[in-house]
């Protein structure tokens, strides 16, 4: 199964999960992964160490852009060459674009929202989270290329220990119509700390801090901890916190490796978007809140009295 | 003691109905429009599609698009739910030679039947009362039956057009042309988003609007043509959930009695359901009249209840809940039906002009019955020569001359007898179904069911408590509607948002969807009410108990698969 995984980067940076699903077909077989725009070359280090065997690299100046058409004739080119039956994405909004654009292009199967892949008596089997993650459904292709797209967070991205990858250059022939598209602008939303997607640790609060002053006590325990500010729902409804903050089904979905609920209840709205945090830490004074149900420590008490407490711990212990 | 009437929702129909706004060359030209792909729609549009078919000459006057159904929901299916024991009669009428019963995606013809009255422990079996009795008909999923005939209407070449409000009913010279759709991508004060998109005038010949419960242009019709029956219409709330469950159940069952409380003062009339799904689903649900009067009343609460009873609770075992969902159902009768189903350029089908016999718990086969005799008047419209106010006052005449109008007819007294108490108005219901309707016991004066003198009860301390296996909370059913509606829109859920505590308490409980939450004590004797309509599954029991649902966004509410 020769596999090809999509890398994103921005800033010269490779993105999390696109090397946490590199990393995931590594442990499957052989691995290759594609990486376009300006630098692409002087990632392919990086990649080796999460498991690919081979980069191919395009530097071209259609791909400075990130813009998906480019990308797509990047790929296709690159499956051609190198004979990839399998098609690895990690989500983004520009990842979804090139993979929906390369199974048009190759009108081959796109399997969307996956959050796992493994070989079951010799095929290729995809897990897909169905009616509303309740149930996971096995799904396959009937053709090649197979091609995935991940759930941001399946993976974790570690490394595997592997050396330089051998690095080709690629540059395609562009359809006219793939660089029609200009990109005019691109504007960042001004934020403090890590964004709540990439964070390792997420301090979330809910209606049970009581007022929107409150939120400072997450703040605070956030910036001791070094990590992100998260909101529920009801909370960002109730114009407590804005709206980037907020995780879950409607919101956005993390997987940090520590996420502490303040005064969260942990309905199952939320509980979808941060289920497959590392270790959850829920204090909520009410004893039947269904957080506790899936936190692997609970506190049950006044968050507005522990937190601080708790901020004040996490000062100490990092002088 | 107050009314929920007594604090109407700042609504006006008339901000609905508009002239066409769009320059003439970018309005959207169809042949007919039909408004909601569900049952009532669908029909119709498929029945246009048969005609056309015979009459190729009729299709070149209509443009490139003869016939266009719009839908809000994700696709047709998404927001339909019913029980759903079905009379084929209809369906066999329209789909004629094309599909035996055994082609269509149902669960099979009703294996047999129960009916119960419950006490909280026992459940004592009675004879099925004769409209109770479904011998011959058909267990289905509405919302998969509303999928398949999404694709027959698309084979016979209707566009449909899902993820996409009526907004706003057009008008000009008197005369229906069209609908406005909703525009999307708004902000939660109304401020453009990134993606946002204005709505379109869609401009037809005859515009069908077979919107179901609840209809928004329908109401918005109603009041512009002075189309408001002899009764108000009034409600009833259905609840239901979709169960995995480890052994088939080899029969209908209908309840009566518990949860629900027989005395008079509560006005607590309905029933439960629980049907099989084929092999190893099985559908359960609670249906409650909303002349109710106890603001702590929960349907979703009391269905949950309900499944705490033994009898029940044995046949959920093992089992595991896979959707939810909620919608009213029009239960006036007869004598709340529209004045007329007709107006300039416009017609009215199905649950939205209120064509549901509540003693027989039927309305899916009227709906089908009305979009197909819809879709002939509108096609006689359509013919070169023809008057169209003639014409589309025929479908008056056909539905009067149908099934639908003797059925409904039969039962029209049926309603307010339950107003005197269940057992009494139970038996002379069953009288009255089986004299054919000749039992007179007389029209008694019907009320909206927001006029209700409210009372509050502490019936809301007794809920069961949820344990995310067999009994719910509002927000995991919520989640098990598949509703994942984006939260920064524009609310679309006109209510008046300061009232006396027992108006607030009883929008509370009521929504099974948790949208409504008491606030704060604003010191005056009011309350603020608090709303998060991102939660709402669109069942329309708000606009019976004194708000007014608007349609939200295209594509926004439930996703119901299995209801």
């Amino acid at each position: 199964m020769p596999t090809l995984v999509f890398l994103e980067h921005h800033g010269g940076e490779l993105q999390k999960g696109s090397l946490g699903v590199l990393a995931k077909a590594a442990s499957l077989g052989d691995a290759a992964a594609v990486i376009a725009g300006p630098g692409a070359s002087a990632l392919a280090g990086e990649a080796g160490r999460y498991g690919a065997a081979k980069v191919w690299a395009c530097e071209d100046e259609q791909v400075a852009q990130a813009v998906p058409q480019p990308r797509v004739d990047v790929l296709a080119q690159v499956v051609a060459d190198g004979g990839y039956d399998t098609v690895l994405f990690a989500n983004s909004v520009l990842a979804a674009d090139v993979a929906a654009g390369l199974a048009a292009r190759l009108d081959a199967g796109l399997n969307w929202d996956l959050t796992g892949i493994e070989f079951q008596d010799g095929e290729l089997v995809g897990k897909r989270p169905a009616l509303q993650d309740s149930v996971y459904a096995d799904v396959g292709w009937t053709g090649t290329p197979r091609l995935a797209l991940f759930r941001a967070g399946s993976f974790d991205a570690t490394p595997t220990g592997g050396g330089d990858p051998e690095t080709t250059g690629i540059s395609p022939a562009y359809r006219p119509y793939s660089t029609a598209v200009k990109l005019v602008g691109q504007d960042a939303e001004a934020a403090s700390g890590p964004s709540i997607e990439d964070a390792d640790v997420i301090v979330a609060g809910g209606r049970g801090l009581g007022a929107p002053e409150s939120f400072t006590l997450a703040e605070e325990l956030a910036k001791a901890l070094g990590g992100a500010v998260g909101a529920t729902r009801a909370v960002v409804d109730a114009g407590w916190y804005p709206y980037s903050a907020q995780i879950g089904q409607t919101g956005k979905t993390v997987s940090p490796k520590l996420y502490v609920a303040l005064g969260v209840s942990g309905a199952i709205q939320h509980k979808v978007g941060m289920q497959s945090s590392g270790t959850i830490v829920a204090i909520n004074k009410d004893p039947n809140a269904p957080i506790f149900e899936f936190s692997d420590l609970g506190v049950v008490g006044d968050v507005h009295e522990i937190a601080p407490k708790l901020t004040e711990l996490v000062r100490q212990r990092k002088r | 003691m107050s009314r929920a009437s007594n604090f109407p929702p700042p609504f006006s129909s008339a901000d609905y109905v508009t002239e066409p706004t769009d320059p003439a060359d970018e309005r959207i030209e169809v042949g007919v429009l039909v408004v909601g792909a569900g049952p009532a729609g669908l029909a119709c549009a498929i029945r246009l599609g048969q005609l056309i078919e015979q009459n190729p000459e009729v299709a070149e006057r209509l443009g490139d698009v003869p016939v266009a159904v719009i839908e809000k929901g994700k696709q047709p299916g998404s927001h339909l739910l019913s029980g759903a024991v079905v009379n084929p009669r209809a369906l066999r009428r329209l789909l004629g030679e094309r599909f035996r019963m055994e082609d269509l995606p149902s669960f099979g013809p009703v294996p047999g039947e129960s009916v119960y009255v419950l006490t909280r422990r026992a459940a004592l079996p009675i004879p099925p009362p004769p409209p109770m009795r479904n011998h011959g008909n058909w267990i289905f999923s509405l919302s998969q039956l509303g999928r398949f005939l999404g694709e027959r209407a698309e084979e016979g070449g209707a566009v449909i057009l899902p993820e996409t409000s009526a907004q706003k009913l057009l008008v000009s010279h008197g005369r229906v042309v069209g609908v406005r759709t909703g525009d999307k991508g708004r902000g939660r004060e109304g401020g453009e988003l990134g993606n946002f998109e204005a709505g379109s005038d869609l401009v037809a010949k005859v515009t069908v609007l077979a919107e179901g419960t609840q209809g928004h242009l329908t109401g918005v019709a109603i009041d512009r043509f002075g189309l408001r029956g002899e009764d108000p219409q009034v409600w009833e709330l259905g609840v239901k959930e979709v169960w995995k469950v480890a052994k088939p159940l080899d029969r209908i069952i209908h309840t009566m009695g518990w949860p629900l409380r027989a005395g008079g003062k509560y006005r607590e009339f309905g029933g439960s359901f629980i049907y099989p799904m084929g092999k190893d689903m099985v559908t359960i649900g609670l249906v409650v009249g909303l002349d109710y009067r106890d603001a702590s009343l929960s349907v979703h609460d009391l269905l949950q209840e309900l499944k705490t009873h033994p009898k029940i609770r044995k046949i959920l075992a093992g089992g595991e809940r896979v959707q939810w969902g909620a919608k009213t159902i029009p239960s006036g009768g007869f004598h709340a039906l529209p004045s007329r189903l007709h107006a300039p350029g416009l017609l009215l089908c199905g649950d939205g002009a209120g064509m549901v016999n509540i003693p027989r718990l039927k309305g899916v086969h009227y709906a089908i019955e009305s979009g197909r005799l819809a879709a002939e008047a509108a096609f006689r419209a359509l013919q070169r020569g023809a008057t169209p106010a003639t014409a589309l006052s025929s479908y008056d005449d056909a539905v009067r001359g149908s099934f639908i109008w003797d059925d409904l007819y039969e039962v029209r007294n049926m309603r307010q007898v339950f107003g005197r108490g269940f057992f009494v108005g139970g038996a002379l219901a069953s009288a009255m179904t089986m004299s054919k309707g000749r039992v007179e016991v007389g029209k008694l004066p019907a009320e909206p069911d927001a006029d209700q003198p409210l009372l509050v009860t502490d019936r809301d301390k007794s809920y069961p408590a949820p344990d995310g296996a067999l009994v719910f909370d509002k927000l995991s059913s919520v989640f098990a509607s598949g509703n994942k509606t984006r939260d920064d829109q524009p609310n679309h859920i006109r209510l008046e948002r300061r009232v006396p505590s027992d108006v607030a308490q009883l929008w509370a409980h009521m929504c099974p969807a948790q949208v409504y939450e008491v606030g704060a004590d604003e010191g005056d004797g009011t309350v603020r009410v608090e709303v998060a309509p991102s939660n709402c599954v669109q069942c329309g029991a708000i606009t019976a108990k004194g708000g007014r649902l608007t349609p939200p966004e295209g594509g926004s509410g439930p996703e119901y698969s299995l209801t």
